[in-house]
């Protein structure tokens, strides 16, 4: 795992991503502090942190893109998965080199609150590193992510482009959700849609006609019987199901210097869901 | 020592490898042989535990890749088809790299890949960044990542391929080097390659092993004889009536041209009769000096050709099962009599029995 770990890690500086990475992440949030908190007066780091939470959706794909798919491209997974090393110990050790270079740029950002309090009196600075422990953590989920889709793919870009899109989805996903209908009627339809969908990627993931036409079939009556039967359950079921999935939604109340643990819970089971995920993947190429 | 029971992979309903099963002894040099798509390199990613086998076993040393999959590739080195450089590591960052992955101790790492280094020759490039590298040596630096860990197996997957000649030669004298110590498995579609450093040859198309010897053996087992060029002096008439009264000549076939009063001719006769000396003999007492005398090899493409152009047909293991079966099945029928003549005896006793 080591060796991986410190591989990885390497890699980052000897391409420039790593440095790229550092400079980029380190300068937006400068500015952004220097524009709020400085230039703004505003004692509040934590306010700036939630206003460029957005800038994950940017900078995590461009992280996360190379990590596996690189390795898959250049067929170096070869020599990774022939090694005596567990397909587990690979995956966590790409993972933590990520996180490294993460935690370099979260380093830095970790002194700005200090600076602010150095030229302000009313400088609170528990909720201004609360925030910047739930921007941590928001990281680390949308890096078991990043690192999830980049295990899908051969291909550096459709990575990229993958990972940029679904964090980009996330992020709208609390507005998209609140600006749908939210009767009852609405609610299911949308919920049987998206249930086809759904039997329609594992079709194709599957190519079995009986498992499509089964599945298919078995949720719709079940969505449509429990409409009819009980109806009230349907009020805004879909929208809150959807919310759910609104990763950075969570990070608002950091934003506002509230210490939530749920959110906590929640990141922190984002990106172990994600790191077990791609463990399975990389283990099932093997049976393919 | 690499043993293969039964093994298949399935790819959707077509399968890549069908039932293939062999053994590699500890310290031979074992050639696996089939033409393009035949199977080799799913085979080779299977032994290593890169892809996981739809049926069948794999042993390495005994331990099982499926089941201990991480114990077992520890005595395998495997150079694969592409090797797996990465592009902007150094030669020596790379094969540090490499002996980390592999858990060979801190200690000894820096030793270990600098002997490795001057083993494959690549010591000369150790700081040049890979991507830079030819061919030939990228091939070098992907064996020595499989030497690293000193694994007692090497699998190498077509070790020459896209090497020039010279190479080729100095990458073949290096396998042959490693046999020393080492039980290698090697792929490849090229003939010279196999014969000239390996003790066995597996053949396989389509998934299946069509034969598994020595290359010598695999030449006679082409049509199961083996044909003598004989060129002699003397009188045709008589040199003809001499092979002509010969027992063991299952074929003669004259050449169309020779020199002046001479006679050549080739001689068949089956594969375990040498009839050089009886040649010798014959014409001696007839006084007709020979003048030439060799045998003609049949070369392994000729094996090679024969063997995989129809598939299935030629499984020469097939044949051998298909006699021990009908061996097996005389047997069943002989016990059957016994049974039946025992029968009769007991019938017999009894009605002796019966009659007192």
């Amino acid at each position: 795992m080591l060796a991986i770990y410190k591989k990885e890690l390497k890699q980052y500086f000897n391409s420039m991503i790593g440095f790229v990475f550092l400079a980029f992440f380190i300068a937006i949030v400068g500015f952004y502090t220097w524009g709020y908190n400085l230039a703004g007066g505003i004692g509040n780091f934590e306010m700036t942190l939630g206003s460029i939470s957005f800038l994950f959706v940017l900078l995590i794909p461009i992280l996360t893109m190379r990590i596996i798919a690189e390795e898959n491209h250049q067929k170096t997974d070869q020599l990774l998965f022939t090694a005596p090393v567990s397909p587990a110990r690979i995956v966590l050790g790409k993972y933590f080199s990520v996180m490294t270079l993460f935690s370099i740029g979260v380093a830095f950002i970790s002194l700005y609150p200090l600076l602010i309090s150095a030229y302000g009196k009313d400088v609170r600075l528990a909720p201004a590193y609360s925030s910047i422990m739930g921007f941590y953590l928001l990281g680390a989920a949308y890096i078991a992510i990043g690192t999830f889709i980049s295990s899908l793919t051969e291909s550096q870009i459709i990575a990229a482009v993958l990972s940029f899109v679904t964090m980009l989805l996330s992020n709208l996903l609390s507005s998209v959700a609140s600006m749908l209908p939210s009767d009852k009627l609405a609610q299911c339809i949308m919920i049987a849609i998206v249930w086809l969908v759904i039997c329609m990627v594992a079709y194709h993931m599957m190519e079995n006609a009986t498992v499509l036409i089964a599945m298919s079939v078995i949720g719709e009556a079940a969505i449509w019987i429990v409409y009819f039967v009980k109806s009230s359950l349907y009020k805004g079921l879909f929208s809150n199901i959807l919310k759910c999935f609104a990763i950075s939604e969570r990070f608002n109340d950091f934003s506002m210097g509230v210490l939530n643990y749920d959110a906590v819970v929640y990141y922190v089971s984002i990106a172990f869901l994600f790191v077990f995920l791609t463990i399975q993947v990389v283990k099932k190429k093997r049976f393919n | 020592m690499i043993e293969v029971e039964n093994l298949v992979k399935k790819y959707g309903s077509h399968a890549a490898v069908d039932g293939l099963s062999f053994t590699v002894d500890k310290g031979k040099v074992v050639g696996f042989l089939g033409p393009n798509g035949a199977g080799k390199s799913t085979t080779m990613n299977m032994l290593t535990g890169y892809i996981a086998p739809t049926e069948g076993r794999i042993l390495i040393d005994g331990i099982d890749m499926v089941e201990k999959p991480e114990k077992a590739k520890k005595h395998i080195g495997y150079l694969p088809e592409i090797p797996p450089l990465y592009p902007d590591m150094r030669v020596r960052e790379y094969l540090q790299f490499v002996a980390e992955l592999k858990k060979v101790p801190r200690n000894d790492r820096a030793e270990k890949v600098n002997l490795i280094m001057k083993k494959t020759k690549v010591d000369d490039m150790s700081e040049r960044l890979i991507r830079y590298l030819s061919k030939g040596y990228k091939q070098r630096v992907g064996l020595a990542a499989a030497m690293m860990g000193e694994p007692d197996i090497l699998i190498l997957d077509e070790p020459t391929v896209g090497l020039d000649p010279n190479q080729i030669i100095e990458m073949r004298e290096l396998i042959r080097e490693l046999s020393k110590n080492h039980t290698i498995l090697l792929s490849s579609h090229i003939m010279q390659e196999i014969s000239a450093v390996c003790d066995e040859i597996i053949i396989i198309n389509n998934g299946k092993m069509i034969a598994k010897d020595t290359p010598d053996n695999l030449i006679n087992m082409i049509k199961g004889t083996s044909a003598i060029h004989m060129v002699v002096k003397g009188d045709e008439d008589i040199i003809k009536e001499t092979v002509e009264n010969m027992p063991d000549i299952e074929k003669i076939s004259y050449d169309s041209e020779s020199e002046e009063n001479t006679l050549g001719m080739t001689l068949y006769s089956s594969e375990d009769n040498d009839i050089r000396e009886t040649l010798f003999y014959a014409f001696a007492d007839k006084s007709c000096p020979i003048l030439e005398l060799h045998r003609s090899d049949n070369s392994l493409e000729d094996v090679f050709l024969a063997l995989t152009k129809d598939g299935d047909n030629q499984y020469i293991k097939d044949d051998k099962e298909s006699e021990d079966k009908e061996y097996e099945e005389q047997k069943d029928e002989k016990q059957e009599e016994d049974k039946d003549n025992k029968k009769i005896e007991e019938e017999e006793d009894l009605t002796d029995v019966s009659d007192i």
